[in-house]
């Protein structure tokens, strides 16, 4: 909580700057505007390009007197100017739809979750798009960092925010310009990273309806599950099983071998009864398998976080 | 808004029931009064005497949606058709907000010279989605607003497609924000723009009507060509562009058979509630389902132990049949017209499977999943086929599946069922499509 209002204040602070720079180039083009007028066909084109808005698109070409090249940068920029001047006006509204997004390589796994209003934006591909490069950063800062061994490290949405997107700005500059493009406040909820050592293993399962044409599987619940042994050369198989499971039962902890199970309400992952055989429990199934399970994260999206839920309760 | 659901509630009801109740009343009176007298005394009780449409606004946010919507009502309170709402009472209505299984998203009405609307706001993609299978307010037709200053933008892409997915036919076009454009070059570019975009998504761009307007200068008074005349504009073709919804009346007789009675010295009855169209004394009949399947004639109608000629959609009858034993029919089956509909084992559906909070299971299903499926007055078991790329179904998710009965039932497309496994309804659904059924699906049953 406390971390998102000193982000907050930090988005609010800095959309101020940029505004005043905002202020001066609208007076620009004003003064502009007598002296040319946009080219009818140029206007369709770079609306076309762009995406941009008919009425920004007009003014950038009044101003550089139809230089597409260079009314398409104008544009670019003033995008996020006023991407900035959107989010600090939007940011206090309540954010509980959005993406999760998985993403491994080798032996590591990220998983990220960002929120938006509704779930029409949700299904947009500059949405979309934002997710994979806010997965795509978490990964690249988590490769950056000499490991061995186990690791799992949570990130907060500050942490994640002042992350660089490869080939690109901060993930908050990338926040920005979405929030302006899609007139929605957007958020990054949550990230966390997993690394194992050689022998073990991180299955993944993303739930949901995107039908990705990006890159990154994403959806509205993911699972993370670390774990050991397996039969050779399959275990990417059981590990998506076992992801299907934790999504679908939604475990909140690992239990112990030879735990009894407490029946339909049993929140132990390996207690429960194992979802694609449910004449298993999923720890006969591990056994079966002869592998292990170590450890296990589930996002779904919009659900309230431990540490929302821990400054809720105080 | 409890007003509003009261009322629509009466509407319907009266819709539903005001035949039956003719009937009735038409016994008790035991005057030849004409039956539409009874009709236009039934009419000023409810005052009802406009068809009713359902339309929505769709469109990006900030285009004026919900400021479109505060003009309509403005302008026609002025003509006695509607209470103004202002645009704050539109936007922080509680309704929008409220989620559950049947959000009723509708929050305002409104009466032009011709009809009586409801108009709907677009809540999010999934909840009209759910709207759209549990069939509790479809969309006749739409409004999309796009700001001339913006021309289309992203969300007006996701919500023409999220129209089309639920199967809207009819959209106008209010081009909003005219005001703020002083070109009217580049108002046509941006409806032009709009044309395309309608094409794209498979709507008759070409012909669609695109009104340009500024719903602000209606509701502040000012520019009347550009505010006040555009609306009036835009209820006009919204009254002759989007049809009315096809009645009941006009369809072949469908009757769910709720119970079979044998009746010594007159021959078989079969009762039930009339889904659609009408029956008279004298029509031919067929029965389907159950795997059984024969032909008759209805010699006469009853309702309330009197007899009658006719019976209308939504009466509750019972119908004496010629030539059939009580023991060839059972409940499940239907009484509809000769050829009319057809029993079949194989379907595509859109499902909405129920939350936890809803009622439903707290985990989700994979496919060869088993439920039983329930429709009109049958039920039968069914087994639940994923479509690829789907493993499995989270409760509060909706998605396609194909369906395959153990028996074949009446089925047709756009009809409704619930699932419901054990003592628990999991979900509602609404046939997309009849599939041909396969040797193995025979095989499966075991």
């Amino acid at each position: 909580m406390a971390a998102s209002r000193v982000f907050s204040s930090l988005r609010s602070h800095i959309s101020k700057v940029r505004s005043a720079g905002c202020v001066v180039c609208v007076e620009c083009v004003h003064t502009g505007r007598s002296m040319f007028s946009a080219d009818k066909a140029l206007l369709l084109k770079l609306r076309k390009n762009t995406g941009y808005t008919f009425i920004n698109c007009k003014k950038a070409l009044e101003k550089f007197s139809n230089d597409i090249t260079q009314a398409e940068h104008w544009l670019h920029d003033q995008a996020q100017k006023e991407g900035w001047s959107k989010a600090s006006k939007l940011e206090n509204r309540r954010t509980s739809e959005g993406l999760i997004a998985l993403l491994k390589k080798e032996k590591i796994a990220v998983m990220v979750e960002v929120n938006c209003e509704t779930d029409f934006v949700a299904r947009n591909e500059t949405f979309q798009q934002l997710v994979q490069d806010v997965a795509f950063a978490t990964l690249e800062h988590h490769q950056s960092k000499t490991m061995s061994g186990y690791m799992k490290s949570m990130m907060s949405a500050e942490d994640v925010c002042n992350l660089t997107v490869p080939e690109s700005s901060s993930v908050a500059d990338q926040l920005a310009l979405a929030i302006g493009r899609l007139g929605e406040n957007i958020s990054v909820r949550r990230a966390v990273s997993v690394g194992v050592p050689a022998e073990w293993h991180v299955g993944s399962y993303v739930h949901g309806p995107v039908s990705g044409r990006s890159r990154v599987p994403m959806g509205r619940y993911g699972a993370l599950v670390v774990f050991q042994g397996g039969p050779e050369g399959q275990e990417e198989v059981l590990g998506k099983k076992l992801g299907q499971h934790i999504v679908g039962e939604a475990p909140l902890s690992l239990g112990h071998i030879g735990d009894v199970s407490c029946g339909e309400s049993e929140t132990r992952l390996l207690p429960q009864s194992f979802l694609l055989d449910p004449q298993y429990t999923v720890e006969q199934f591990l056994a079966l398998q002869n592998a292990q399970v170590l450890d296990f994260i589930r996002f779904k999206c919009g659900e309230e976080t431990q540490e929302q839920h821990a400054a809720l309760a105080s | 808004m409890a007003a509003l659901v009261g009322v629509r509630a009466c509407f319907s009801a009266l819709q539903l029931s005001s035949p039956s109740l003719l009937h009735s009343s038409y016994k008790l009176c035991a005057v030849p009064l004409s039956r539409r007298n009874f009709a236009a005394e039934a009419k000023k009780v409810f005052s009802r005497d406009k068809p009713h449409v359902n339309v929505g606004t769709i469109g990006h946010v900030d285009h004026g949606k919900t400021t479109l919507t505060a003009a309509i009502t403005k302008v026609l309170a002025e003509a006695g058709g509607a209470h103004y709402k202002k645009y704050e009472d539109i936007d922080n209505a509680p309704e929008e907000k409220a989620r559950g299984i049947t959000i009723n998203a509708s929050h305002v009405e409104y009466t032009t010279p011709n009809r009586h609307y409801a108009h709907t706001d677009c809540p999010g993609h999934a909840d009209y989605v759910k709207n759209m299978i549990t069939g509790t307010a479809q969309l006749d037709g739409c409004i999309l607003v796009v700001a001339a200053t913006d021309g289309q933008m992203p969300q007006t892409r996701e919500h023409l497609l999220l129209a089309r997915q639920i199967g809207v036919q009819h959209v106008v076009v209010y081009v909003n924000k005219a005001d703020a454009v002083d070109d009217p070059e580049l108002l046509q570019l941006v409806e032009l723009e709009i044309r395309e975009l309608l094409s794209e998504f498979g709507y008759d761009g070409d012909n669609t009507p695109v009104i340009c307007g500024s719903a602000l200068c209606a509701l502040e008074n000012r520019q009347p060509d550009l505010g006040v005349n555009s609306i009036m504009k835009l209820l006009e073709v919204v009254d002759e562009f989007i049809p009315l919804p096809k009645r009941d009346l006009d369809r072949p007789f469908l009757l769910p058979i709720e119970g079979v009675y044998s009746i010594p010295g007159r021959g078989t009855v079969v009762t039930g509630t009339l889904e659609r169209g009408v029956i008279k004394k004298g029509d031919e009949c067929e029965f389907v389902g159950h795997n059984r399947s024969a032909k008759s004639v209805v010699t006469g109608i009853e309702m309330f132990h009197q007899s009658l000629d006719r019976a209308e959609a939504g009466d509750n009858l019972g119908a004496l049949v010629r030539g059939v034993k009580r023991e060839d029919m059972r409940r499940g089956m239907v009484m509809c017209k000769p050829g009319s509909i057809q029993p079949h084992q194989k379907i595509k559906a859109q499902v909405y499977i129920l939350s936890k909070e809803e009622g439903g299971r707290h985990k989700p299903f994979v496919t060869n999943f088993m439920p039983v499926m329930f429709s009109l007055t049958w039920d039968m078991a069914c087994r639940i086929l994923l479509p690829d790329g789907k493993e499995m179904v989270m409760p509060g998710e909706d998605t396609s599946l194909t369906l395959t009965l153990r028996q074949p039932m009446v089925l047709e497309k756009g009809q409704r069922f619930t699932l419901r496994d054990g003592n628990r309804t999991i979900g509602t659904g609404l046939v997309t499509d009849i599939l041909p059924t396969t040797p193995e699906d025979q095989h499966n049953w075991g």
